[in-house]
Protein backbone atom coordinates (compact mmCIF):
# COMPACT_ATOMS: atom_id res chain seq x y z
CA UNK A 1 0.00 0.00 0.00
CA UNK A 2 2.77 2.68 0.85
CA UNK A 3 4.21 2.10 -2.90
CA UNK A 4 0.50 3.14 -4.01
CA UNK A 5 0.63 6.12 -1.71
CA UNK A 6 4.35 7.09 -2.79
CA UNK A 7 3.68 6.90 -6.70
CA UNK A 8 0.02 9.00 -5.65
CA UNK A 9 1.91 11.41 -3.92
CA UNK A 10 4.11 11.75 -7.32
CA UNK A 11 1.42 12.03 -9.33
CA UNK A 12 0.16 14.82 -7.02
CA UNK A 13 2.87 16.55 -7.03
CA UNK A 14 3.04 16.49 -10.70
CA UNK A 15 -0.68 17.69 -11.01
CA UNK A 16 0.64 20.71 -9.33
CA UNK A 17 3.69 21.54 -11.96
CA UNK A 18 1.34 20.61 -14.49
CA UNK A 19 -1.17 23.39 -13.15
CA UNK A 20 1.54 26.03 -13.17
CA UNK A 21 2.08 25.49 -17.01
CA UNK A 22 -1.17 25.81 -17.70
CA UNK A 23 -2.25 29.05 -19.74
CA UNK A 24 -5.89 29.32 -19.51
CA UNK A 25 -8.08 29.54 -16.20
CA UNK A 26 -10.52 26.86 -17.45
CA UNK A 27 -7.70 24.51 -17.28
CA UNK A 28 -6.57 25.69 -13.49
CA UNK A 29 -9.82 24.35 -12.57
CA UNK A 30 -9.62 20.98 -14.41
CA UNK A 31 -6.41 20.34 -13.24
CA UNK A 32 -7.49 21.27 -9.74
CA UNK A 33 -10.21 18.95 -9.95
CA UNK A 34 -7.77 16.12 -11.20
CA UNK A 35 -5.56 16.98 -8.30
CA UNK A 36 -8.37 16.85 -5.88
CA UNK A 37 -9.59 13.40 -7.45
CA UNK A 38 -6.25 12.30 -6.48
CA UNK A 39 -6.02 13.19 -3.13
CA UNK A 40 -9.74 11.55 -3.10
CA UNK A 41 -7.85 8.61 -4.09
CA UNK A 42 -5.71 8.86 -1.28
CA UNK A 43 -8.10 8.90 1.26
CA UNK A 44 -10.00 5.89 -0.21
CA UNK A 45 -6.72 3.43 -0.45
CA UNK A 46 -6.48 4.61 3.78
CA UNK A 47 -9.66 4.52 4.20
CA UNK A 48 -10.71 0.98 3.18
CA UNK A 49 -7.10 -0.18 4.74
CA UNK A 50 -8.14 1.22 8.12
CA UNK A 51 -11.63 0.02 7.32
CA UNK A 52 -10.10 -3.61 7.21
CA UNK A 53 -7.63 -3.49 10.16
CA UNK A 54 -9.06 -1.45 12.48
CA UNK A 55 -12.91 -0.92 11.39
CA UNK A 56 -12.85 2.98 11.65
CA UNK A 57 -15.06 4.02 8.32
CA UNK A 58 -14.42 7.73 9.29
CA UNK A 59 -11.80 8.24 6.86
CA UNK A 60 -14.09 6.31 3.99
CA UNK A 61 -16.37 9.61 5.08
CA UNK A 62 -13.65 12.22 4.62
CA UNK A 63 -13.21 10.36 1.31
CA UNK A 64 -16.83 11.04 0.40
CA UNK A 65 -16.40 14.74 1.47
CA UNK A 66 -13.27 15.63 -0.43
CA UNK A 67 -15.31 13.97 -3.84
CA UNK A 68 -18.44 15.91 -3.32
CA UNK A 69 -16.73 19.37 -2.33
CA UNK A 70 -13.87 19.55 -4.02
CA UNK A 71 -13.66 17.40 -7.01
CA UNK A 72 -17.30 18.13 -8.21
CA UNK A 73 -18.88 21.14 -5.79
CA UNK A 74 -15.67 23.95 -5.66
CA UNK A 75 -14.60 23.62 -9.14
CA UNK A 76 -18.38 24.04 -10.57
CA UNK A 77 -18.65 27.42 -8.51
CA UNK A 78 -15.69 28.42 -9.97
CA UNK A 79 -16.43 27.93 -13.63
CA UNK A 80 -20.00 29.48 -12.99
CA UNK A 81 -17.96 32.82 -11.80
CA UNK A 82 -15.26 32.53 -14.27
CA UNK A 83 -18.61 32.17 -16.48
CA UNK A 84 -19.84 35.37 -15.07
CA UNK A 85 -16.99 37.36 -14.88
CA UNK A 86 -17.19 39.90 -17.96
CA UNK A 87 -13.15 40.41 -18.45
CA UNK A 88 -11.53 37.46 -19.73
CA UNK A 89 -8.16 38.41 -21.35
CA UNK A 90 -6.37 35.09 -19.91
CA UNK A 91 -2.61 35.74 -20.59
CA UNK A 92 -2.06 36.41 -16.40
CA UNK A 93 1.39 34.99 -15.69
CA UNK A 94 4.31 37.20 -14.16
CA UNK A 95 7.02 35.11 -16.11
CA UNK A 96 7.21 33.09 -18.82
CA UNK A 97 5.87 29.29 -17.66
CA UNK A 98 9.67 27.37 -18.58
CA UNK A 99 11.06 29.61 -15.59
CA UNK A 100 8.18 29.71 -13.36
CA UNK A 101 8.34 25.15 -13.98
CA UNK A 102 11.87 26.00 -13.14
CA UNK A 103 11.71 27.94 -10.13
CA UNK A 104 8.95 25.07 -9.15
CA UNK A 105 11.83 22.40 -9.14
CA UNK A 106 13.75 24.48 -7.04
CA UNK A 107 11.11 24.77 -4.55
CA UNK A 108 11.25 20.69 -4.97
CA UNK A 109 14.96 20.94 -3.59
CA UNK A 110 14.02 23.30 -1.36
CA UNK A 111 11.67 21.54 0.87
CA UNK A 112 13.97 18.29 0.47
CA UNK A 113 16.66 19.61 1.55
CA UNK A 114 15.21 21.96 4.31
CA UNK A 115 13.06 18.84 5.73
CA UNK A 116 15.80 16.70 5.98
CA UNK A 117 17.92 18.68 8.20
CA UNK A 118 14.65 19.47 10.79
CA UNK A 119 15.22 17.72 13.75
CA UNK A 120 12.56 15.44 15.47
CA UNK A 121 11.21 14.00 11.72
CA UNK A 122 12.32 10.02 12.13
CA UNK A 123 13.17 7.97 9.02
CA UNK A 124 9.48 6.77 9.01
CA UNK A 125 7.78 9.92 8.60
CA UNK A 126 10.61 11.60 6.22
CA UNK A 127 9.78 9.83 3.11
CA UNK A 128 8.95 10.44 -0.58
CA UNK A 129 5.16 10.89 0.59
CA UNK A 130 6.08 14.10 3.13
CA UNK A 131 8.78 15.49 0.67
CA UNK A 132 6.52 15.27 -1.94
CA UNK A 133 3.20 16.91 -0.37
CA UNK A 134 5.29 19.48 1.50
CA UNK A 135 6.13 20.60 -2.02
CA UNK A 136 2.93 20.70 -2.83
CA UNK A 137 2.16 24.15 -0.54
CA UNK A 138 5.18 25.51 -1.92
CA UNK A 139 4.08 25.37 -5.06
CA UNK A 140 0.54 26.70 -4.19
CA UNK A 141 2.16 29.50 -2.46
CA UNK A 142 4.24 30.28 -6.14
CA UNK A 143 1.26 29.96 -7.93
CA UNK A 144 -0.45 32.33 -5.90
CA UNK A 145 1.80 35.00 -6.46
CA UNK A 146 2.81 34.16 -9.89
CA UNK A 147 -0.72 34.61 -11.08
CA UNK A 148 -2.33 38.16 -11.54
CA UNK A 149 -5.86 37.18 -11.88
CA UNK A 150 -8.05 36.56 -8.93
CA UNK A 151 -9.71 33.46 -10.05
CA UNK A 152 -5.80 32.15 -10.40
CA UNK A 153 -5.39 33.27 -7.01
CA UNK A 154 -7.95 31.47 -5.67
CA UNK A 155 -6.62 28.51 -7.21
CA UNK A 156 -3.68 28.81 -5.72
CA UNK A 157 -5.07 29.20 -2.07
CA UNK A 158 -7.27 26.05 -2.97
CA UNK A 159 -3.67 24.19 -3.89
CA UNK A 160 -1.92 24.75 -0.76
CA UNK A 161 -4.76 23.94 1.25
CA UNK A 162 -5.03 20.44 -0.90
CA UNK A 163 -1.31 20.01 -0.29
CA UNK A 164 -1.69 20.99 3.74
CA UNK A 165 -4.48 18.31 3.77
CA UNK A 166 -2.59 16.03 1.91
CA UNK A 167 0.71 16.44 4.20
CA UNK A 168 -1.57 16.39 7.60
CA UNK A 169 -2.97 12.98 6.18
CA UNK A 170 -0.35 11.35 5.25
CA UNK A 171 1.87 11.73 8.08
CA UNK A 172 -0.58 10.83 10.59
CA UNK A 173 -2.58 7.97 8.54
CA UNK A 174 -5.87 9.91 9.10
CA UNK A 175 -6.64 12.87 11.10
CA UNK A 176 -9.71 12.72 13.62
CA UNK A 177 -12.73 13.38 12.02
CA UNK A 178 -13.92 16.27 13.42
CA UNK A 179 -10.72 18.36 12.63
CA UNK A 180 -11.17 17.59 8.65
CA UNK A 181 -14.84 18.11 9.10
CA UNK A 182 -13.77 21.44 10.20
CA UNK A 183 -11.18 22.13 7.36
CA UNK A 184 -13.57 21.55 4.74
CA UNK A 185 -16.49 24.03 6.24
CA UNK A 186 -13.62 26.68 6.11
CA UNK A 187 -12.51 26.08 2.67
CA UNK A 188 -16.39 25.92 1.48
CA UNK A 189 -16.76 29.15 3.13
CA UNK A 190 -13.67 31.04 1.91
CA UNK A 191 -13.88 29.93 -1.75
CA UNK A 192 -17.40 31.35 -1.60
CA UNK A 193 -16.72 34.81 -0.14
CA UNK A 194 -13.66 34.41 -2.77
CA UNK A 195 -16.24 34.12 -5.42
CA UNK A 196 -18.29 36.92 -4.29
CA UNK A 197 -15.54 39.18 -3.83
CA UNK A 198 -14.39 38.34 -7.32
CA UNK A 199 -17.76 39.59 -8.54
CA UNK A 200 -17.18 42.55 -6.73
CA UNK A 201 -13.61 43.44 -8.09
CA UNK A 202 -15.06 42.88 -11.43
CA UNK A 203 -17.81 44.85 -11.08
CA UNK A 204 -16.02 47.60 -10.05
CA UNK A 205 -12.85 47.45 -12.21
CA UNK A 206 -14.12 46.24 -15.24
CA UNK A 207 -11.69 43.70 -14.42
CA UNK A 208 -10.40 40.93 -12.14
CA UNK A 209 -6.81 41.85 -12.20
CA UNK A 210 -6.16 42.06 -8.76
CA UNK A 211 -3.25 44.34 -10.03
CA UNK A 212 -5.91 46.99 -10.64
CA UNK A 213 -6.91 47.26 -7.38
CA UNK A 214 -4.06 49.31 -6.26
CA UNK A 215 -5.47 52.44 -8.37
CA UNK A 216 -7.09 55.21 -6.48
CA UNK A 217 -10.51 55.03 -7.71
CA UNK A 218 -12.61 57.98 -6.98
CA UNK B 1 27.59 -15.72 -34.05
CA UNK B 2 25.78 -14.63 -31.10
CA UNK B 3 25.78 -11.31 -32.01
CA UNK B 4 25.31 -11.82 -36.08
CA UNK B 5 22.04 -13.59 -34.81
CA UNK B 6 21.50 -10.50 -32.85
CA UNK B 7 22.35 -7.97 -35.48
CA UNK B 8 20.13 -10.25 -38.06
CA UNK B 9 16.58 -10.33 -35.63
CA UNK B 10 17.12 -6.73 -34.77
CA UNK B 11 17.74 -5.52 -38.37
CA UNK B 12 14.71 -7.61 -39.39
CA UNK B 13 12.44 -6.34 -36.54
CA UNK B 14 13.01 -3.23 -36.68
CA UNK B 15 13.18 -2.41 -40.23
CA UNK B 16 10.43 -4.44 -41.34
CA UNK B 17 8.03 -3.54 -38.47
CA UNK B 18 8.84 0.56 -38.72
CA UNK B 19 6.40 1.59 -41.35
CA UNK B 20 3.77 -0.75 -39.47
CA UNK B 21 3.77 1.75 -37.05
CA UNK B 22 2.92 4.93 -38.86
CA UNK B 23 0.09 2.69 -40.86
CA UNK B 24 -1.12 2.20 -37.67
CA UNK B 25 -1.17 5.34 -36.00
CA UNK B 26 -2.61 6.99 -39.45
CA UNK B 27 -5.61 3.66 -39.61
CA UNK B 28 -6.46 4.88 -35.79
CA UNK B 29 -6.62 8.75 -37.38
CA UNK B 30 -8.77 7.57 -40.35
CA UNK B 31 -10.75 5.76 -38.39
CA UNK B 32 -11.76 8.63 -35.40
CA UNK B 33 -12.37 10.74 -38.39
CA UNK B 34 -14.74 8.28 -39.69
CA UNK B 35 -12.80 7.67 -42.53
CA UNK B 36 -11.84 4.40 -43.90
CA UNK B 37 -8.03 5.61 -44.31
CA UNK B 38 -5.17 4.37 -46.60
CA UNK B 39 -4.36 0.26 -45.60
CA UNK B 40 -1.60 -0.15 -42.89
CA UNK B 41 0.36 -0.97 -45.27
CA UNK B 42 0.60 1.87 -47.23
CA UNK B 43 4.40 3.07 -45.94
CA UNK B 44 5.66 -0.25 -47.70
CA UNK B 45 4.39 0.63 -51.18
CA UNK B 46 4.99 4.42 -50.71
CA UNK B 47 8.68 3.56 -50.09
CA UNK B 48 8.58 0.64 -52.80
CA UNK B 49 7.62 3.45 -55.41
CA UNK B 50 9.67 6.09 -54.57
CA UNK B 51 12.94 3.61 -54.43
CA UNK B 52 12.49 3.05 -58.29
CA UNK B 53 12.07 6.52 -59.13
CA UNK B 54 15.30 8.68 -59.79
CA UNK B 55 16.11 11.68 -57.34
CA UNK B 56 16.04 15.24 -58.96
CA UNK B 57 18.66 17.28 -57.51
CA UNK B 58 19.11 21.08 -57.57
CA UNK B 59 21.96 22.80 -59.39
CA UNK B 60 23.40 25.18 -56.75
CA UNK B 61 23.14 22.22 -53.50
CA UNK B 62 26.44 20.41 -53.15
CA UNK B 63 27.45 17.11 -52.14
CA UNK B 64 26.08 17.32 -48.77
CA UNK B 65 22.27 17.53 -49.92
CA UNK B 66 23.16 13.98 -51.80
CA UNK B 67 25.04 12.28 -49.08
CA UNK B 68 22.53 13.58 -46.25
CA UNK B 69 19.47 10.72 -47.02
CA UNK B 70 22.32 8.23 -46.86
CA UNK B 71 23.30 9.69 -43.19
CA UNK B 72 20.22 9.61 -41.64
CA UNK B 73 18.58 6.36 -43.15
CA UNK B 74 22.40 4.84 -41.56
CA UNK B 75 22.49 6.52 -38.14
CA UNK B 76 18.76 5.58 -37.62
CA UNK B 77 19.74 1.94 -38.50
CA UNK B 78 22.84 1.89 -36.48
CA UNK B 79 20.68 3.59 -33.51
CA UNK B 80 17.94 0.62 -33.69
CA UNK B 81 21.21 -2.09 -33.60
CA UNK B 82 21.72 -0.29 -29.54
CA UNK B 83 18.00 -0.73 -28.05
CA UNK B 84 17.63 -4.48 -28.21
CA UNK B 85 13.89 -5.74 -29.27
CA UNK B 86 14.29 -8.56 -26.49
CA UNK B 87 16.40 -9.30 -23.81
CA UNK B 88 16.10 -12.75 -24.78
CA UNK B 89 18.33 -12.15 -27.48
CA UNK B 90 21.37 -10.46 -25.60
CA UNK B 91 24.04 -12.71 -24.02
CA UNK B 92 26.86 -10.46 -23.76
CA UNK B 93 27.38 -6.88 -24.02
CA UNK B 94 27.08 -4.84 -26.87
CA UNK B 95 29.30 -1.88 -27.74
CA UNK B 96 27.61 1.36 -26.79
CA UNK B 97 25.21 2.85 -24.36
CA UNK B 98 22.31 5.10 -24.48
CA UNK B 99 24.66 8.38 -24.66
CA UNK B 100 25.94 7.07 -27.49
CA UNK B 101 22.07 6.33 -29.08
CA UNK B 102 21.30 10.05 -28.26
CA UNK B 103 24.41 11.45 -29.73
CA UNK B 104 24.50 9.28 -33.29
CA UNK B 105 20.72 10.59 -33.73
CA UNK B 106 22.24 14.24 -33.16
CA UNK B 107 24.52 13.50 -36.12
CA UNK B 108 21.66 12.54 -38.50
CA UNK B 109 19.66 15.17 -37.27
CA UNK B 110 22.81 17.83 -37.87
CA UNK B 111 23.47 16.64 -41.66
CA UNK B 112 19.43 16.72 -42.01
CA UNK B 113 19.59 20.48 -40.89
CA UNK B 114 22.21 21.15 -42.90
CA UNK B 115 20.94 19.43 -46.12
CA UNK B 116 17.86 21.40 -45.56
CA UNK B 117 20.27 24.91 -45.27
CA UNK B 118 22.08 23.80 -48.22
CA UNK B 119 19.23 24.17 -51.45
CA UNK B 120 18.55 27.68 -49.75
CA UNK B 121 14.83 27.15 -50.22
CA UNK B 122 13.32 29.41 -47.45
CA UNK B 123 11.19 26.54 -46.19
CA UNK B 124 14.05 24.52 -45.49
CA UNK B 125 15.80 27.21 -43.73
CA UNK B 126 12.83 27.58 -41.45
CA UNK B 127 12.64 23.86 -40.88
CA UNK B 128 15.81 23.32 -39.56
CA UNK B 129 16.07 26.60 -37.27
CA UNK B 130 12.75 24.93 -35.95
CA UNK B 131 14.52 21.41 -35.98
CA UNK B 132 17.27 22.74 -34.21
CA UNK B 133 15.04 24.26 -30.95
CA UNK B 134 13.00 21.18 -30.62
CA UNK B 135 15.35 19.43 -30.48
CA UNK B 136 17.68 21.04 -28.36
CA UNK B 137 14.81 21.47 -25.64
CA UNK B 138 14.13 17.86 -25.83
CA UNK B 139 17.63 16.40 -25.49
CA UNK B 140 18.25 17.23 -22.20
CA UNK B 141 15.17 15.58 -21.16
CA UNK B 142 16.08 12.48 -23.09
CA UNK B 143 19.52 12.33 -21.45
CA UNK B 144 18.09 12.87 -17.56
CA UNK B 145 15.47 10.01 -17.77
CA UNK B 146 17.78 7.63 -19.56
CA UNK B 147 20.52 8.56 -16.71
CA UNK B 148 17.54 8.50 -14.11
CA UNK B 149 16.86 4.37 -15.15
CA UNK B 150 20.89 4.34 -15.23
CA UNK B 151 21.20 4.86 -12.02
CA UNK B 152 19.15 2.56 -10.61
CA UNK B 153 20.06 -0.56 -13.05
CA UNK B 154 23.92 1.13 -12.35
CA UNK B 155 24.61 0.92 -15.95
CA UNK B 156 24.29 3.16 -18.77
CA UNK B 157 24.11 0.27 -21.24
CA UNK B 158 20.67 -0.59 -22.28
CA UNK B 159 20.44 -4.69 -21.96
CA UNK B 160 21.32 -4.29 -18.65
CA UNK B 161 19.11 -1.53 -17.89
CA UNK B 162 16.43 -3.71 -19.55
CA UNK B 163 17.46 -6.25 -17.27
CA UNK B 164 17.71 -4.91 -13.87
CA UNK B 165 14.46 -3.44 -14.65
CA UNK B 166 12.63 -6.68 -14.96
CA UNK B 167 12.93 -7.48 -11.50
CA UNK B 168 11.10 -4.06 -10.14
CA UNK B 169 7.27 -5.82 -10.53
CA UNK B 170 5.57 -3.36 -12.35
CA UNK B 171 7.30 -0.45 -13.37
CA UNK B 172 4.23 2.12 -14.35
CA UNK B 173 3.49 1.64 -10.37
CA UNK B 174 6.68 2.69 -9.15
CA UNK B 175 7.11 6.62 -8.25
CA UNK B 176 10.48 6.67 -10.45
CA UNK B 177 9.59 5.10 -13.62
CA UNK B 178 6.21 6.75 -14.10
CA UNK B 179 7.72 10.05 -14.35
CA UNK B 180 10.26 8.87 -16.74
CA UNK B 181 7.66 7.17 -18.81
CA UNK B 182 5.72 10.46 -19.21
CA UNK B 183 8.65 12.10 -20.06
CA UNK B 184 9.73 9.63 -22.53
CA UNK B 185 6.08 9.23 -24.13
CA UNK B 186 6.29 13.72 -24.37
CA UNK B 187 10.52 13.00 -26.25
CA UNK B 188 8.60 10.45 -28.46
CA UNK B 189 6.14 12.58 -29.43
CA UNK B 190 8.26 15.37 -30.21
CA UNK B 191 11.41 13.78 -31.67
CA UNK B 192 8.88 11.58 -34.29
CA UNK B 193 7.07 14.89 -35.16
CA UNK B 194 3.61 14.25 -34.31
CA UNK B 195 1.00 16.56 -33.36
CA UNK B 196 1.18 18.77 -30.41
CA UNK B 197 4.62 19.76 -31.74
CA UNK B 198 4.28 18.99 -35.30
CA UNK B 199 1.74 17.47 -37.66
CA UNK B 200 2.80 15.06 -40.08
CA UNK B 201 0.34 14.85 -42.32
CA UNK B 202 0.23 18.25 -43.69
CA UNK B 203 2.34 20.75 -45.79
CA UNK B 204 1.56 24.02 -44.28
CA UNK B 205 4.06 26.44 -44.52
CA UNK B 206 3.27 27.52 -40.85
CA UNK B 207 3.11 24.83 -39.07
CA UNK B 208 5.87 22.21 -40.62
CA UNK B 209 9.04 21.20 -39.04
CA UNK B 210 10.33 17.91 -40.36
CA UNK B 211 8.27 17.78 -43.24
CA UNK B 212 10.16 21.76 -44.80
CA UNK B 213 13.31 19.84 -43.84
CA UNK B 214 12.72 16.81 -46.51
CA UNK B 215 10.94 18.71 -48.77
CA UNK B 216 13.40 19.52 -51.51
CA UNK B 217 13.98 15.64 -51.32
CA UNK B 218 12.18 13.47 -54.37
CA UNK B 219 12.60 9.81 -55.71
CA UNK B 220 15.40 7.56 -53.78
CA UNK B 221 16.35 10.30 -51.49
CA UNK B 222 12.82 10.84 -50.00
CA UNK B 223 12.48 7.24 -49.58
CA UNK B 224 15.50 6.90 -47.54
CA UNK B 225 14.78 9.91 -45.43
CA UNK B 226 11.21 8.97 -44.69
CA UNK B 227 12.33 5.29 -43.72
CA UNK B 228 15.06 6.75 -41.41
CA UNK B 229 12.43 8.71 -39.65
CA UNK B 230 9.77 5.43 -39.30
CA UNK B 231 12.76 3.97 -38.14
CA UNK B 232 13.63 6.12 -35.73
CA UNK B 233 10.22 6.41 -34.49
CA UNK B 234 10.43 2.70 -33.76
CA UNK B 235 13.75 2.86 -32.04
CA UNK B 236 12.16 5.37 -29.38
CA UNK B 237 8.90 3.14 -28.42
CA UNK B 238 11.10 0.34 -28.66
CA UNK B 239 13.25 1.67 -25.88
CA UNK B 240 10.31 3.14 -24.30
CA UNK B 241 8.86 -0.35 -24.25
CA UNK B 242 11.24 -2.50 -23.49
CA UNK B 243 12.48 -0.43 -20.39
CA UNK B 244 9.03 0.42 -19.06
CA UNK B 245 7.14 -2.13 -19.76
CA UNK B 246 9.15 -4.98 -19.37
CA UNK B 247 7.87 -8.46 -20.29
CA UNK B 248 10.44 -10.75 -20.82
CA UNK B 249 11.10 -12.09 -17.05
CA UNK B 250 6.65 -13.71 -17.27
CA UNK B 251 8.81 -16.20 -20.10
CA UNK B 252 10.45 -18.77 -17.76
CA UNK B 253 12.10 -20.60 -20.42
CA UNK B 254 15.02 -20.34 -22.64
CA UNK B 255 15.84 -21.00 -26.73
CA UNK B 256 14.33 -20.14 -30.07
CA UNK B 257 10.77 -20.75 -27.85
CA UNK B 258 11.30 -18.01 -25.57
CA UNK B 259 12.88 -15.40 -28.11
CA UNK B 260 9.85 -16.09 -30.69
CA UNK B 261 7.64 -15.23 -27.59
CA UNK B 262 9.25 -12.28 -26.61
CA UNK B 263 9.45 -10.89 -29.98
CA UNK B 264 5.30 -11.24 -30.22
CA UNK B 265 4.96 -9.48 -27.05
CA UNK B 266 6.96 -6.89 -28.03
CA UNK B 267 5.44 -6.75 -31.53
CA UNK B 268 1.80 -6.08 -29.43
CA UNK B 269 3.58 -3.78 -26.71
CA UNK B 270 4.10 -1.31 -29.75
CA UNK B 271 0.76 -1.67 -31.69
CA UNK B 272 -0.25 -0.82 -27.89
CA UNK B 273 2.01 2.36 -27.46
CA UNK B 274 1.00 3.53 -31.04
CA UNK B 275 -2.40 3.13 -30.31
CA UNK B 276 -2.11 4.94 -27.04
CA UNK B 277 0.40 8.08 -29.04
CA UNK B 278 -2.48 7.86 -31.73
CA UNK B 279 -5.03 8.54 -29.17
CA UNK B 280 -3.18 11.36 -27.87
CA UNK B 281 -2.99 12.53 -31.62
CA UNK B 282 -6.53 12.55 -32.41
CA UNK B 283 -7.12 14.10 -28.87
CA UNK B 284 -4.40 17.49 -29.19
CA UNK B 285 -4.17 20.20 -31.34
CA UNK B 286 -1.20 21.69 -32.78
CA UNK B 287 0.61 23.73 -30.48
CA UNK B 288 1.81 27.68 -31.37
CA UNK B 289 5.65 27.46 -32.36
CA UNK B 290 6.19 29.70 -29.35
CA UNK B 291 4.26 26.89 -26.97
CA UNK B 292 6.57 24.33 -27.60
CA UNK B 293 9.10 25.28 -24.82
CA UNK B 294 6.59 25.17 -22.06
CA UNK B 295 5.77 21.11 -23.46
CA UNK B 296 9.76 20.36 -23.54
CA UNK B 297 9.65 21.98 -20.36
CA UNK B 298 7.34 19.76 -18.34
CA UNK B 299 9.32 16.70 -20.44
CA UNK B 300 12.47 18.02 -18.38
CA UNK B 301 10.32 18.49 -14.91
CA UNK B 302 9.03 15.08 -15.19
CA UNK B 303 12.66 13.35 -16.24
CA UNK B 304 13.82 15.74 -13.35
CA UNK B 305 11.14 14.93 -10.54
CA UNK B 306 12.23 11.47 -11.45
CA UNK B 307 15.79 11.77 -10.64
CA UNK B 308 14.99 13.82 -7.50
CA UNK B 309 12.72 10.83 -6.12
CA UNK B 310 15.54 8.30 -6.85
CA UNK B 311 17.47 10.64 -4.56
CA UNK B 312 14.74 11.20 -2.25
CA UNK B 313 14.56 7.08 -1.71
CA UNK B 314 17.89 7.14 -0.57
CA UNK B 315 18.39 4.52 -4.14
CA UNK B 316 18.05 1.54 -1.44
CA UNK B 317 13.96 0.91 -2.29
CA UNK B 318 14.38 0.57 -5.43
Amino acid sequence: MSDFLDTLSVLILLSSFVLMANKRIKSYIETFRIQSLLIALVAGIMGVDSLLTEGRFDILVVCLLIIILKVIYIPALLHRTYVNVKYKVEKDFILNIPILIIVCCGLVVFSYFTLATVDGLNESIFNIQFVNSVSVIWIGLFFMISRKKAIGQIIGFLVIENGLYITAMLSTQGMPFIVDLGISIDLLTAVMIMGLMVFRINEKFDSIDTDQLNNLKG
Amino acid sequence: MNSMIYILVQILVIIMAAPLVNGIIKKIKALTQKRKGAPVFQMYFDIYKLLQKNSVVSEVSSWIFKVTPYIVFTTAIAAALLVPVSTKLITQQIPGDFIMLVSILALGRFFMMAAALDTAGTFGGMGSSREAMISSLIEPSILVSLFTVGLISQSTSLPQIMNAVQNTGVPLLHPVYIMVFLALLIVIIAETSRIPVDDPSTHLELTMVHEAMILEYSGRHLALMEYGAAIKQLTFITLLVNILIPSDQLIGFTGIGALALSLVIYLLKVVLLSVIIAIIEVNTVKFRLFSIPNLAALSFILAFLGILQYFILGGSHV
